[in-house]
């Protein structure tokens, strides 16, 4: 790296910081201050890699920890549990390799079926490629849940409740409207991780790895891009953003 | 040729209506007034300590459904959240839920379902 060029980003990091804080007139800023205001951008692409080599048999640490971060609800029938990730297993069918198991989730499809099946737009693709469901407007239709070829979307068949575990920043969800994995969407805006990848660095064998595929100096765009990685799917032309590795 | 005495009838039937609708209409008699005196007007306990909410009240009171109802869906779709106009900031200085959204909700009729859901730091 040459002179010039530190010379300039220094003066473009200068101009930002000074951007930042530009004050028009009392009370009116050029550009609202980081902590204070924060908006999902179009030039991200969040994605996860998983790395089924390390993901144990024996471990939920990642199912736990979304369960208790989400309020994701058990109701006690295993036909209408919620479930916004799970371990599931994986055979050849073939049976000339070993079957594992590994956390299958939402994959944020850069195609997703369940948008474009949403009759009320409830579904949709946010602008850094999250897909979510904006349970304000979800009529419960389950078009979704059949249009999914991860099963990764649950309906809410009864009422829940708030308890004391609950965790406060994250809402419930009333009954019947369909819910899933949002790559721990309110975290992200704070600055965090997905609370599986989280735990999964914490308890588990570090399995899980998110980032900014957009992002080239990001750990993942890097392992993406040298490590052989596979989707779930991939003949179906959704693009899922959950890679894994060693399958 | 409009007859006088059909013009004194018209006059006496409408300016009765008039002054009754007047005297319903609660926005006129709080514009008139705004005392705590008036009957019908609901005033609500001021948060401890403050004096003015974000925006002025009247505004709120008016526009705070709408207000909070955007922003919901900038908040869910673009991703935008603004601390300070957020819900959650609201409850930062009305810590009662009973004494501030429900007992003006119950007063005006309305059941808004934000809580079913979302939670009320108590």
């Amino acid at each position: 790296m040459t002179m010039a060029t530190i010379e300039r980003r220094a003066v473009l990091g200068l101009g930002g910081a000074l951007a930042a804080g530009v004050t028009l007139a009392p009370g009116i800023t050029l550009l609202a201050a980081p902590a204070e205001r924060t908006e999902a951008s179009a030039g991200r692409r969040w994605a996860m890699l998983i790395d089924s080599t390390q993901c144990t048999n024996s471990c939920t640490a990642c199912t736990t920890a979304c369960r208790k971060e989400n309020n994701v609800p058990l109701f006690g029938e295993p036909s209408r549990d919620v479930h916004w990730i799970r371990k599931v297993e994986l055979r050849d069918k073939d049976q000339r390799r070993p079957s594992v198991q590994v956390p299958v989730l939402c994959n944020h499809c850069e195609n997703p079926p369940c948008v474009h099946v949403c009759p009320t737009e409830a579904s949709f693709i946010r602008k850094d490629g999250i897909v979510l469901v904006d349970m304000h407007r979800c009529i419960g239709c389950r078009y979704c849940i059949i249009a999914c070829p991860y099963k990764a979307r649950s309906l809410v068949y009864h009422e829940t409740r708030r308890t004391d575990e609950s965790n406060p920043n994250v809402p419930i969800r009333s009954k019947g409207v369909v819910e899933k994995c949002t790559f721990c969407v309110h975290r992200l805006d704070d600055g965090q991780e997905p609370a599986c990848v989280e735990a999964c660095k914490k308890e588990g064998k570090g399995a899980m790895l998110f980032g900014d595929l957009n992002d080239p100096r990001s750990e993942i765009a890097k392992r993406v891009h040298t490590v052989a990685t596979k989707t779930i799917r991939p003949d179906l032309g959704l693009k899922p953003r959950v890679y894994y590795q060693g399958l | 040729m409009l007859r006088f005495s059909s013009l004194v009838r018209f006059v006496l039937t409408v300016l009765p209506i008039a002054v009754g609708l007047l005297w319903l209409n609660p926005s006129l008699v709080m514009a008139s007034d705004g005392q705590e005196h008036v009957p019908g007007a609901l005033r609500l306990e001021m948060p401890a300590g403050k004096k003015e909410c974000v925006k002025p009240t009247e505004w709120m009171r008016r526009n705070h459904m709408d207000f909070l109802k955007h922003n919901r869906d900038m908040a869910v779709r673009e991703g935008v959240r603004v601390t300070s106009d957020s819900l959650k900031n609201c409850t930062t200085c009305h810590t009662s839920r009973e004494k501030f959204c429900d007992r003006c909700h119950t007063y005006a009729g309305v059941a808004p379902n934000c809580f079913e859901c979302h939670h009320y730091p108590k």
